[in-house]
């Protein structure tokens, strides 16, 4: 609703509104929420990102909503089988916009090594169910993956690189 | 005391083959049928033998159920294999005997088809709706002309239907909860914050490994192990290559055996250390789940070293290791050990187990009892915590595990708390394991002589067991002379864990729930397989 | 209009009050993001690890980006929610915490206005909050939410009676309602030193009341997803969370003005100790939230009838024997 009004109302102010825009994805990409949403073995992983070594609470990405209402993010984690992906999609659903996922290992991009022919319950790849805004590839990827793919996804959403500043303290 | 050979002797039209337990992994072969099972099954009982696994396997001529049954306090493993027609396999439910048959039937028959009478729920508990075939019988995918599934068994294929219209209140946990540890559905009938009933919906993240057994090579089918158990890959990898060695009669060089030895149990321990973060989570306290992370990820920059993964590992070969380890590889397993005992356990012991609010939370909480443990077939820590001493790596041997000093921790059916209790002491444990190891660990090659380069077993089947950090992993594979095994299928611990929850969780509070089920230990992509 | 008019209009009482509460919808918003800030970054430090440090000089940006995207979110309203109760929760739940500033004292003239009843305007003005949780979580058509708010009844219920009770001896001690009474009563000895069994009761009431851990049970979620506000989203969801920081922030104030003498201190402005002092107590309960796991609904109960009521009572009668002597 908040982003459609916005739109609507760009043609009309577009200079005002544009920078008003910016700032919100500015926001936006810097509160990244990702939902607790854990499937497979890179749930694990991504449990570790946002561990002491990888702290992905940094970027200010470390806040993981239980409930879908509340999440900016869903990281698909695993494989996604037939069984599960109605469940998938509805929670893709709850979610409220704007809301992006991120694939997250090779299941979750095209089935990844459970892909044989005639297989019966694998969906091949999270991105025919849901629109996939940042592919991680691995098997599972490391943290520092899903690091980057989160930071991927910021400059997918505000256009421009975020370079992180190297300091230990604070 | 408990060789019920004599008692099973009596029972008519019971073929019994003694077998070679060296190779086999089991002692005697019983050939029941549909008529005597039951029979047989009582004296199983009797003699307070589990029910380790039941299975299926179709031999296209026949399908033959296959029955494992052994014992807690005694070497002694029993195969009974019972043959049925393909084209109307039906068969007596044992469930009322042992409790764990529940789920296993329902898994034979939604998997092979074979019908069950007189149970009392036989629906889909892995499958969904969309399957209208049988997956594991060997038609599929050979042929195209799948087994379907008769019209009139169609309405098993809805695995949960709520049917009474009066106002119970159903609660549905998961499969995205963030207490079932994955994609685990439970679904709760409550009566305010009391529960009345509660029945795991699984296979919601069935990933086909028994099927990709049958398909892939031996060699290829490895990296399948280290994801089905993604905390103890490890265990898993072990388990599997010690099962194809057992059929083959390979003997892998000692100091692949200790390296082996070493890294399973440093895995065992990262396992631990994730559960105990995990259960804390689940009861509230977030820091310790960030505490038990950094002494995980000292483990992971060990294995990651030697392994080349973080998570899900594929590390062993059929006769040993693909690469040496180095001084490296050792200097640092001391170094964390030393970590681990200097500073580690003291900060748990203060920061979790003098918690009087934790204690309160997990004393007498999810208690299972040795009974109610044999009929469901625990294992691991949840059936160590009722006191039971039952190890694999005690009580079945397998590595040169028969060579090191260790205890195995009980406790003393305190439930939730005991159980966290002995994962802490099994820790320790692992830490004495992999200190004799280090110190045992000879010189030599890493990969047995002769082993040839195409796996093909001779024909037979295989039923192996290891101790994975959540209990007793069995491994049965059929093998025809093929490079690809005939038949694979896993016993995973958490499964049978988890069958005891329904049981535990009737009459208590939503809370305790969650407190019963962290307590178990579950890895969903385990027991989904 | 002029303001002179104004001032004949509404009294110099009434308008003080509008501009104290414009000051204090500032101070709440502020303490709000501020608390959030604090929060995520004292978890950070107990954790081995360094929390938001991106967004800003040391994360200090972070709760105005959380805030604006909350604010950019769509507002989600489920399917076959009671609309009027869903809608009226959020709203409500942020009044009542914004009335208790009107009379706690930041500083001997920095108060919007000393009512001689303050605190039993704070208390009754808090307890509103549970009906709103109660509408959230019963408008909200969703299983989790309703048990939540159930939960949130029960024990908000059951521990107001022990906040009360454990602050009964201060009030018969100072024979005043008013809370800056009762901070000029502590001129020379803190009631901490003389009251320290009730500085116990009221501050282990006073987590209890904010629905912080260990007592979080109408939000655990572990158990409950997300508890009361499940469905909530956007910034419907930021006013429950404005509200839960306000919250904490009132009974450390209340706790401070009853027991660690308010304002009171050497050579720092008042001002300046009180929230110094608030922020402390704010501290204690966040850490707490990070070292304690979560108690269970009927120890949660018990605790309060069975311990905490019982308590309170013989210290309030201790108190009054002591007074009477």
């Amino acid at each position: 609703m908040g982003e459609g009004s916005i739109h609507l109302a760009k043609e009309i102010i577009p200079v005002k509104f544009a920078a008003l825009e910016k700032l919100l994805d500015l926001a936006r990409a810097n509160s990244l929420w990702p939902m607790t949403f854990g499937l497979a073995c890179c749930a694990i992983e991504m449990m570790s990102s946002a561990m002491s070594r990888f702290d992905l609470d940094r970027f200010g990405a470390g806040v993981f909503r239980a409930t879908p209402r509340q999440a900016d993010l869903m990281i698909v984690t695993g494989t996604v089988t037939k069984k599960m992906s109605p469940v998938l999609v509805t929670l893709y659903e709850q979610m409220p916009s704007p809301k992006w996922v991120i694939a997250m290992g090779n299941c979750a991009i095209s089935g990844g090594p459970f892909l044989f022919e005639d297989q019966y319950n694998v969906i091949e790849g999270v991105d025919l169910l849901v629109p996939v805004d940042v592919y991680v590839p691995g098997c599972p990827p490391r943290p520092e993956g899903l690091l980057e793919g989160v930071l991927k996804l910021e400059e997918k959403i505000t256009g421009s690189r975020r370079f992180i500043t190297p300091e230990v303290d604070w | 005391m408990s060789n019920p050979i004599d008692k099973l002797g009596v029972i008519d039209g019971l073929e019994i083959t003694e077998t070679d337990y060296r190779t086999r992994g089991y002692h005697y072969c019983l050939g029941a049928t549909a008529g005597n099972i039951l029979l047989v099954v009582q004296v199983f009982d009797d003699y307070g033998f589990y029910l380790e696994d039941l299975t299926c396997v179709d031999r296209e001529e026949r399908l033959e159920l296959v029955y494992f049954f052994f014992h807690y306090e005694e070497r002694r493993r029993f195969k009974v294999a019972l043959a049925l027609d393909p084209a109307k396999p039906s068969c007596p439910s044992i469930s009322d005997v042992y409790r764990n048959a529940y789920f296993l039937e329902r898994e034979v028959c939604e998997f092979f088809g074979v019908f069950f009478t007189g149970h009392r729920n036989l629906t889909y508990l892995f499958l969904h709706d969309a399957i209208d075939y049988y997956p594991l019988r060997r038609d599929y995918p050979l042929r195209k002309d799948r087994v379907a599934v008769p019209e009139a068994e169609k309405a098993r294929l809805n695995s949960f239907a709520v049917t009474e219209a009066d106002d119970a209140f159903f609660v549905n946990m998961g499969p995205q909860h963030p207490s079932t540890h994955g994609v685990l559905r439970v679904i709760i009938k409550m009566d305010g914050e009391y529960i009345l009933e509660a029945e795991p919906v699984l296979g919601y993240l069935h990933r086909m490994h028994e099927k990709m057994g049958e398909n892939r090579t031996y060699q290829q089918f490895l990296p399948n192990t280290g994801r089905m158990d993604y905390l103890g890959a490890i265990s898993f990898n072990l388990g599997y290559v010690t099962a194809v060695e057992k059929l083959m009669g390979i003997a892998p060089p000692p100091r692949a055996e200790y390296i082996r030895i070493i890294t399973t149990e440093l895995n065992r321990i990262s396992s631990h250390l994730l559960w105990v973060g995990a259960y804390l989570a689940d009861l509230g306290a977030l820091t310790p789940f960030l505490f038990v992370f950094d002494d995980r990820e000292q483990i992971l920059d060990i294995l990651e070293a030697v392994t080349g993964s973080r998570l899900t590992y594929c590390y062993f070969r059929f006769g040993g290791l693909p690469e040496d380890v180095d001084e490296t590889f050792t200097e640092k397993t001391k170094r964390f050990v030393d970590r681990m005992r200097s500073e580690r356990f003291s900060l748990y012991e203060n920061l979790i187990t003098g918690n009087p609010i934790f204690i309160s939370r997990t004393k007498n909480v999810g208690v299972v009892t040795r009974e109610s443990a044999r009929k469901h077939g625990v294992t691991g820590p949840v059936l160590r915590s009722s006191g039971l001493p039952f190890d694999i790596r005690k009580v079945e041997p397998y590595s040169l595990y028969e060579g090191l000093s260790f205890d195995i921790p009980v406790g003393q059916g305190g439930g939730a708390l005991d159980m966290y209790r002995i994962r802490i002491r099994e820790m320790e444990m692992s830490l004495r394991i992999i200190e004799q190891a280090i110190a045992a660990l000879p010189a030599g090659p890493v990969m047995a002589e002769k082993v040839p380069k195409k796996i093909k077993p001779p024909a037979g089947d295989v039923y192996h067991t290891v101790e994975s950090p959540r209990g007793e992993l069995g491994v049965y594979i059929v093998s025809d002379e093929t490079e690809r095994p005939y038949r694979m299928h896993w016993r995973v611990p958490s499964y049978f864990n988890l069958m005891t929850f329904p049981e535990s969780a009737r009459g208590i509070l939503l809370a305790d729930a969650v407190a019963v089920l962290g307590s178990l230990d579950l890895v969903i992509p385990e027991i989904d397989r | 209009m002029e303001l002179t008019a104004l001032v004949e209009i509404f009294g110099r009482e009434l308008l003080g009050v509008i501009v104290g509460l414009i000051g204090v919808l500032a101070f709440v918003v502020l303490n709000a993001l501020f608390l959030t800030w604090l929060e995520r970054k004292v978890a950070g430090h107990m954790q081995r690890r360094i929390g938001p440090k991106e967004v800003g000089p040391f994360g200090l940006i972070q709760p105005l980006a959380d805030t604006l995207k909350l604010l950019g979110k769509e507002l989600l309203t489920p399917h076959d929610v009671a609309r009027p109760l869903y809608y009226l929760a959020p709203t409500l739940i942020f009044v009542p915490v914004l009335v208790s500033f009107i009379v706690i004292p930041f500083d001997r003239h920095l108060q919007v206005k000393d009512i001689n009843a303050g605190i039993l305007v704070v208390l009754a003005f808090s307890s509103l909050s549970v009906l709103s949780i109660l509408l959230a979580g019963w408008g909200s058509n969703n299983k989790y939410a309703l048990i939540g708010a159930i939960r949130s009844v029960a024990q908000n219920i059951a521990y107001e009676i022990p906040l009360l009770l454990s602050l009964l001896p201060i009030i018969m001690m100072t024979n005043s309602f008013s809370l800056k009474a009762i901070v000029e009563a502590q001129a020379g000895l803190w009631f901490l030193a003389l009251q320290p069994v009730a500085f116990l009761l009221f501050f282990i009431a006073a987590v209890a009341e904010t629905n912080r851990t260990p007592f979080d049970l109408p939000e655990a979620e572990s158990e409950l997803v997300a508890g009361f506000h499940t469905e909530y989203t956007g910034m419907r969801f930021a006013l429950f969370f404005l509200a839960e920081y306000t919250n904490i922030v009132i009974v450390c104030a209340i706790a401070t003005c009853f027991f660690l003498g308010g304002y009171q201190g050497p050579l720092l402005p008042g001002w300046m100790w009180f929230l110094a002092k608030t922020y402390l107590l704010v501290f204690v309960i966040i850490w707490f939230r990070w070292t304690f796991p979560r108690v269970r609904f009927d120890q949660l109960l018990n605790f309060a009838w069975k311990i905490m009521i019982p308590v309170a009572f013989v210290n309030i009668i201790v108190t009054g024997g002591l007074l009477k002597l």
